[in-house]
């Protein structure tokens, strides 16, 4: 391709796009707004699923002892423990402590414990487990092999709860993933159209370039780059909507986030190479004869 | 330029040969031989359907026989691959009835897209465009965009894009089907002055009454056939005459003349 055809191919995208001011935004303004549904149904997928990481990472397995472990064996079990591959943290919690976080947690009604002569509480070993190691499965068999050793009374995690959340949180991302799913293919469907659309508005000028002998490449290239530069421009504006939305909900919302510059910029990116690939599709036809 | 003696020197700039065309079971050209010399003017005449435009398709190989073969310059049918019809097109220029003018581009832009698709450069297709705009007498409209012009107008910058690329033949399909009788005689005596260039002209057309008076040759197809195809004797050099004013009483007696003698063979 000689020099001069690439400048005019260049020049020819930049004048497309000027020559149509208004349909050009038009068509900016529905990719924008359909993509920022996408945009914002990601966020909250997102925000749902770091709360969902942050709740289960706060849960802990205890570990109940026998109450005549002398202290060497009981330090012999904890080393135990530790050299588990799921565990990640072990924390002793004493019968004394236990007994005021109990005393602290009943408040007011505190003095039902008063007439207590003993303190009831076991010596305990609180577990923090490695994040991904947070699986029913895991659990249980680690809650088995703990339960065997020697000294241990008896072990908890709240085995039916991290069920039920399990099957919670399977049908909720099932649901997400559906949803999204949808989402996602209008979305591309509303893109490529819009940009097919564009194309098909100028059968003329395509038709005459042909005429008077443009070559595929002269004639294709303006267009896949207009295309590009659409939904660029759109997923920019959708980023920027759906920003100043998360400012919004921010103020009720704490510790909600927002996608960080990479997850943007692949975003946009996806968006150029969408409208791209659009436009070159819708072109074939055209193309071909 | 000087125009070629074209009877002289025979050389074929579009040959076609048992060219026959259907679509499904309906022929719409069958078995078509013609042959246009370099510098030649040609009247494609016949009734709508008769197949004029199909077969003007096949020479710009925008469609191709189903038979036969069509030859332009060095293209030959038969032999064509996607990639080498922008390369033909250039070498052709194209006049079509409804002009196919890009509205959103000034006449300049218009004519100058012919030639930046070649890659040629802007010096160049600034000197280009404003000699023919002159040689078609609308270089003062030159930032006009195409609606702001009339038919016969719009009809000059097609052909000043068609031969914008000095192509050695113009094809022209119904060129002045959209214009009244005034602007229909300018728009062929500009063609003629194309002609005169030394670029062979094929003219599409319905209206034998519009051309037999010219003294060119008149090809008659009907129903997907050709009909009749006589080269009318040539009378001295008729263009020049034509040029600027009209045919000149005598030429055309002498003309008529020379029909009935093709007839008489």
């Amino acid at each position: 391709m000689k020099l001069n055809e690439l400048r005019y191919i260049v020049a020819e995208s930049i004048s497309m796009i000027a020559r149509r001011k208004l349909s050009t935004s038009v068509s900016v303004i529905i990719m924008g707004l359909s993509l920022l549904i996408l945009l914002v149904f990601i966020i909250i997928t997102l925000n749902i699923s770091n709360f969902i990481d942050k709740a289960t990472e706060e849960l802990r397995v205890y570990v109940y002892l026998d109450n005549d472990l002398s202290d060497r064996d009981r330090e012999a079990l904890q080393f135990k423990i530790l050299g588990m591959k799921w565990v990640e943290e072990v924390v002793f919690v004493s019968r004394e402590e236990a007994l005021e976080k109990f005393k602290k947690t009943l408040g007011e009604n505190s003095d039902i414990l008063e007439d207590l002569q003993s303190n009831p509480l076991p010596d305990a070993y609180r577990i923090r487990m490695k994040p991904q190691y947070i699986k029913s499965e895991v659990m249980e068999r680690m809650a088995e092999q703990v339960g065997k050793l020697p000294g241990v009374e008896d072990v908890r995690y709240g085995k039916r709860w991290l069920r039920r959340g399990e099957k919670i949180i399977r049908g909720f991302y099932l649901a997400d993933l559906f949803v999204g799913l949808i989402i996602f293919l209008s979305v591309v469907f509303v893109v490529s159209n819009t940009v097919r659309l564009t194309v098909f508005s100028r059968e003329k000028t395509i038709d005459v370039m042909k005429l008077v002998g443009a070559t595929n490449t002269y004639i294709r290239t303006p267009f896949v780059i207009e295309g590009a530069l659409q939904s660029a421009a759109a997923s920019l504006i959708a980023a920027v909507l759906a920003y100043i939305l998360f400012v919004a909900a921010s103020h009720y919302l704490k510790g909600i986030v927002f996608l960080d510059g990479s997850a943007i910029g692949v975003f946009v990116a996806f968006c150029a190479l969408l409208g791209a690939g659009g436009s070159f599709f819708a072109m074939r036809r055209f193309l071909k004869a | 330029m000087k125009r070629e003696s074209s009877f002289d020197e025979k050389r074929i700039i579009v040959g076609v040969y048992h060219l026959s065309k259907s679509f499904g079971r309906h022929f719409a050209l069958h078995d078509i031989n013609l042959q246009v010399a370099n510098g030649e003017f040609v009247f494609l005449v016949g009734p709508s359907g008769a197949g004029k435009s199909t077969l003007l398709r096949m020479i710009y190989m925008d469609d191709f026989p189903t038979s036969g073969q069509v030859v332009v310059g060095q293209f030959v049918s038969t032999r064509m691959r996607r990639k080498t019809i922008p390369q033909l097109r250039r070498r052709i220029g194209i006049v079509f009835q409804d002009f196919r003018l890009l509205e959103d581009r000034t006449v300049f832009e218009n004519i100058a897209l012919a030639m930046k698709i070649t890659g040629a450069s802007m010096g160049e297709i600034k000197r280009q465009v404003t000699e023919i705009l002159t040689r078609v007498g609308l270089y003062h409209k030159r930032y006009e965009y195409p609606n702001a012009l009339s038919g016969g107008e719009q009809q000059r910058v097609a052909i000043a894009r068609a031969v914008a690329n000095r192509p050695s033949v113009l094809l022209a399909d119904e060129p002045t089907g959209n214009l009244d009788p005034v602007v229909t005689r300018s728009i062929l005596e500009l063609l003629f002055k194309i002609n005169a260039g030394g670029t062979a002209v094929l003219m599409a057309t319905h209206d034998l009454d519009l051309v037999k008076s010219f003294g060119q040759r008149i090809i008659y197809l009907e129903n997907g056939s050709i009909v009749r195809d006589k080269e009318m004797i040539f009378i001295g050099d008729l263009r020049e005459k034509i040029e600027g004013s009209k045919v000149s009483e005598e030429a055309r007696k002498l003309k008529e003349h020379g029909i009935t003698d093709d007839e008489e063979e």
